[in-house]
């Protein structure tokens, strides 16, 4: 495993992170945190794929890390968990894949040959589905602490 | 009908500044429950029962009064959305505060001025961070560093048409699209003219920011919370925009025949 490239990547995942947390205006001393998070989250997700995990099942996990460290971290800043777990969660979403269905979805409507179509169509099943899937395990795992502790407001969570 | 000539100003002027704070939550990107909950404490704070009806566009709250049993009610229509997390971890907060200390009316009104007073980033700030983001996207998906400079370059861009697009009131999916375009438009250059290795990497993650985050998180923890209409209005509105950010493609696609 390359350390260095992983080291780089998290980086980028951190720096992803801040521009939507800019974006989303958050508070500024919540913005060191929302880099962490991002990058511990996105970090385990590719580590989790570098030994050949399944990337839906990376992703969710690095949600659930994030939404779970989003707790803490609420308390700590005193801000709501989500201005934590969202920018944190956004350089995880799938838009490689997303972009790959959009291209097959447009091959797909072009007059082409049968074995082509069946090619296309394979391929676009495929990459549109990851791309669901994906964001459907990133939201359902930054849920996940909310939904587990069966609390109205991060505030009533003892940690 | 005769209604009574007297209406309880303290009511009323509570209702409105529940419905300010509601409003205020929804544009700014909270979830429904959260928007509940919070003017719930609010309101418990201030003295008072109250039951709301949270929609996309107008919220609603009943304010009682228990021991006159009075109640007021009133709607408010939210104003534009637009993601402001200050705005919510403010409010959040101050609910605490409210609920915690048994402020008075005037204070949560001078707390939510001051609130909303509060300057967001500044725009070339925001900006550069932006475009630094969607340069960070095409690295993590395998990018170069020229590519990442396509993708910074195009992302300024698409962003500026999409604040002056919105600033001269658009419709808000019109702008998507036109930001979309304009990125695309840009990273086919860099297609045609073959610069850096990966240029189509470049054209994929120009747009990610355009992606509708807070929609499609809310959406779920919408629906997760029993608050399934929303979820459903909320992850249509996200759906819509990723509709218009591929459309914005699709267009860009065609021109340059790729």
């Amino acid at each position: 495993m390359d350390i260095l490239l992983h080291i780089e990547l998290a980086f980028w995942l951190a720096i992803a992170a801040i521009g939507f947390a800019v974006l989303f205006n958050v508070p500024k001393r919540t913005l060191i945190i929302i880099a962490i998070l991002a990058a511990l989250g996105g970090s385990s997700k590719l580590i989790l794929m570098h030994y050949g995990g399944h990337i839906i099942i990376g992703s969710m996990v690095g949600a659930t890390l994030i939404g779970l460290l989003s707790i803490p971290a609420a308390h700590g800043k005193h801000a709501p968990p989500l201005v934590f777990s969202i920018p944190a969660v956004i350089p995880m979403i799938p838009g490689a894949f997303a972009y790959k269905a959009m291209l097959g979805f447009i091959k797909l409507t072009g007059d082409i040959s049968l074995e082509s179509y069946q090619i296309a169509l394979d391929e676009t099943v495929n990459n549109g589905l990851k791309a669901v899937f994906i964001i459907f395990a990133l939201t359902a795992g930054v849920s996940f602490p909310m939904l587990i502790s069966r609390k109205e407001s991060a505030k009533e969570i003892k940690i | 009908m005769n209604t009574s000539s007297h209406i309880n100003t303290s009511l009323q002027e509570t209702a409105d500044c529940l419905l300010e704070i509601g409003c205020l939550l929804m544009a700014s990107g909270a979830s429904t429950n959260r928007i509940r909950v919070t003017m719930e404490r609010i309101a418990d704070g201030l003295g008072y029962e109250t039951e709301t009806l949270t929609t996309h566009r107008t919220i609603f709250v009943i304010v009682k009064d228990s021991q006159t049993n009075e109640i007021y009610n009133s709607f408010k229509k939210t104003p534009p959305h637009g993601a402001n997390f200050t705005l919510v971890s403010g409010i959040s907060k101050m609910s605490w505060h409210a609920f915690e200390n048994n402020w008075t009316l005037k204070q949560v009104k001078e707390e939510i001025d001051r609130l909303k007073k509060i300057p967001r980033y500044p725009l070339l700030i925001t900006m550069i961070f932006v475009s630094l983001a969607d340069a960070g996207f095409c690295r993590l998906f395998g990018g170069e560093y020229i590519d990442l400079g396509t993708a910074f370059v195009a992302t300024f861009t698409a962003f500026t048409v999409k604040h002056y697009a919105t600033k001269l009131n658009f419709n808000g999916y019109l702008s998507v699209i036109f930001a979309s375009f304009t990125a695309c438009f840009i990273t086919s250059f860099a297609r045609m003219y073959s610069i850096g290795n990966h240029p189509d990497l470049a054209f994929a993650t120009a747009v990610l920011f355009l992606v509708p985050g807070i929609p499609l998180i809310n959406s779920f923890s919408d629906i997760m919370d029993g608050h399934v209409m929303n979820g459903m209005v909320r992850g249509t509105h996200a759906m819509v925009i990723a509709f218009c950010i591929s459309l914005g493609m699709l267009v860009t696609m065609l021109i340059f025949n790729f």
